[in-house]
């Protein structure tokens, strides 16, 4: 009986969230209704309006999920030209142009084989790769920033000479273990902070921080001992990680422009400085109360106050980002290259 | 809504089964394909095990039980524990499904072996039926109906069942669902899976049930 449950529960919310999603579409631009700022204690009330800004993490709170390549040792050692080729990605590759990309996928309806091409033509990654050979087989995780950046791999493995192609797979607790044994996948998009807690394994003991380097670190021990670590027969098997990208898919909290303009912040803290009044209104999912990313977080890093919390199902989905554009929230959980952030 | 201009997204789009017909189709192939293996393999398994369960009446409830008790493993744990020997192939799929399918054909045959009346065995023995024989023309035919209708909900409930393959990058008709989900809500791409699915479910029960009455002709005799 699980399996059926664990098939249709998605489908049940997605119901839920698409019929949502309708309502918010007819009623989302009619926002032209002025708030009252003259009262004091409603500085940072919500503002409703189209365009979403992030405001920047400035104390590091989130961890750090910069996209990573991550390849199977045995396949990196063979052969030489593999990793510079990905690390080439890693060089240029930016949350904005995440945004765009997953932007050009889930709002524009592209193909992502598509905008992955346009992509790794416009940003000239391919000039002066070395030259390998070979079959490739690159993951994706089935969503479509996994997809985008799994064909941005093959379409830059393929100017560098490689046999490469996508595979796609599904959960991280099976794939990793196939990229780790390289049989059947060499090379993952991963992200850093995702995949080191992963490997580590024990969800108390937090080994990864907002800190790019210090997770790196943490994670290079790790990734030798993979095998060992995911119970492969091959316990020598082992996973090599290339260089991090700049680009970030991390918990993200975004505001109106409108809103941002008005109180006049960009960062977290400035926020925390301008918001003392407690007319703050937080949106996210049910645990975020709870959850030292989220509300605890928010409160003991930046010392932000928060009036009230509002609670919505779906971590950072549609509904979350409705509500911020409707003001029923000043601000928002979302994730930082969601394609709603495109401007 | 949003500073990129939104392309619609409707429930229906018949220009995305268009663009997309050959993926949808080698989709629907992977589906139509576990969907039959799973249920062949699993009608193999599940016919041994229902005699087993017959002749040694003292099995029946360990057997019953021990289908029924795989059924409960979560797809994500039953997956896990094939994927050490079969890794992201189709073959990790196949065996969760024809585990799951063993829940309801093994009941189903054992139903309708144990549904043969005693006193035509007896009889058909007593004329000089082998076992080879007895099987063949007399529990065979009086139990079809009940092994038909078993093999019907086996087949339609591992149409749905496919799905849960996204797990390892093999759910037929489901990575369409999934995939949609994943990018936004895709609705016309969430549409196709499901509505492939249920068309998928609906022609094959319709076929076994056209199978059914060429195999059981007599079932279709006016009686006066």
């Amino acid at each position: 009986m699980r399996a059926r449950i664990t098939f249709f529960a998605p489908l049940v919310v997605a119901v839920a969230l698409t019929a949502a999603c309708g309502e918010s579409g007819s009623s989302g631009t009619g926002g032209d209704k002025t708030d009252s700022t003259a009262a004091s204690g409603d500085t940072c009330a919500p503002v409703p309006g189209d365009k979403l800004v992030v405001l920047e993490d400035d104390q590091h709170l989130q961890n750090a999920d910069n996209v990573i390549p991550a390849v199977n040792t045995k396949a990196a050692d063979a052969q030489a030209a593999l990793l510079p080729a990905l690390n080439a990605v890693s060089g240029v590759l930016t949350t904005d142009d995440l945004v765009e990309m997953n932007a050009a996928v889930d709002v524009e309806r592209k193909t992502a084989p598509d905008v992955a091409a346009a992509w790794v033509e416009k940003s000239g990654v391919t000039d002066g790769l070395e030259k390998g050979s070979g079959p490739i087989a690159v993951g994706d995780a089935g969503f479509t920033e996994s997809t985008v950046l799994a064909n941005v791999y093959v379409d830059v493995l393929k100017a560098a000479g490689f046999d490469a192609s996508v595979r796609v797979v599904g959960r991280r607790e099976l794939y990793l273990k196939a990229l780790t044994e390289g049989k059947e996948i060499q090379v993952f998009p991963e992200y850093l902070a995702t995949v080191t807690e992963f490997l580590e394994g024990d969800e108390a003991n937090q080994v990864a921080s907002g800190d790019v380097d210090a997770t790196l670190e943490a994670l290079q021990p790790l990734a030798a001992k993979a095998g060992q670590l995911l119970e492969l027969e091959d316990t020598t098997a082992s996973l090599t990680f290339g260089d991090p990208s700049q680009a970030v898919d991390q918990n993200a909290f975004a505001v109106t422009t409108a809103f941002a303009d008005k109180v006049g912040v960009k960062t977290l803290s400035e926020l925390a400085d301008a918001c003392g009044d407690g007319s703050l209104v937080l949106g996210g999912p049910a645990e975020c109360p709870k959850r030292p990313f989220c509300q605890p977080g928010l409160e003991d890093t930046y010392g932000l106050k928060f009036g009230s919390f509002k609670e919505y199902g779906d971590t950072g989905g549609p509904l979350t980002k409705a509500a911020i554009q409707k003001g029923e929230v000043s601000m928002g959980l979302v994730f930082s290259s969601d394609g709603a952030l495109a401007q | 809504m949003l500073a990129v201009d939104a392309a619609p997204n409707p429930w229906f789009d018949p220009s995305y089964v268009i663009d997309n017909w050959d993926t949808i189709l080698r989709y629907l192939g992977e589906h139509v394909r576990l969907t039959v293996s799973a249920v062949v393999l699993g009608a193999l398994i599940a016919l041994p095990l229902a005699l087993l369960a017959r002749n040694a009446r003292f099995l029946a409830g360990p057997v019953l039980a021990l289908s029924t008790l795989i059924y409960t493993i979560p797809s994500l744990a039953m997956f896990a524990f094939i994927f050490p020997f079969t890794g992201l192939s189709t073959t990790t799929v196949l065996i969760g499904l024809v585990a799951y399918s063993l829940v309801i054909l093994v009941r189903n045959f054992l139903a309708g072996l144990q549904g043969v009346p005693a006193d035509v065995r007896e009889a058909a023995r007593g004329m000089g039926y082998g076992p080879l024989r007895l099987f063949w023309q007399i529990d065979l035919p009086l139990a079809l109906p009940a092994f038909m209708a078993g093999l019907r909900i086996a087949t339609v409930s591992t149409v749905a069942l496919v799905t849960v393959g996204v797990l390892v990058g093999h759910g037929g008709l489901g990575q369409l669902i999934t995939g949609g989900f994943n990018a936004n809500f895709y609705r016309a791409e969430i549409v196709t899976g499901a509505v492939g699915c249920v068309l998928l479910a609906l022609i094959a029960d319709l076929l076994l049930a056209g199978v059914e009455r060429l195999v059981t002709p007599w079932a279709r005799v006016v009686r006066p």
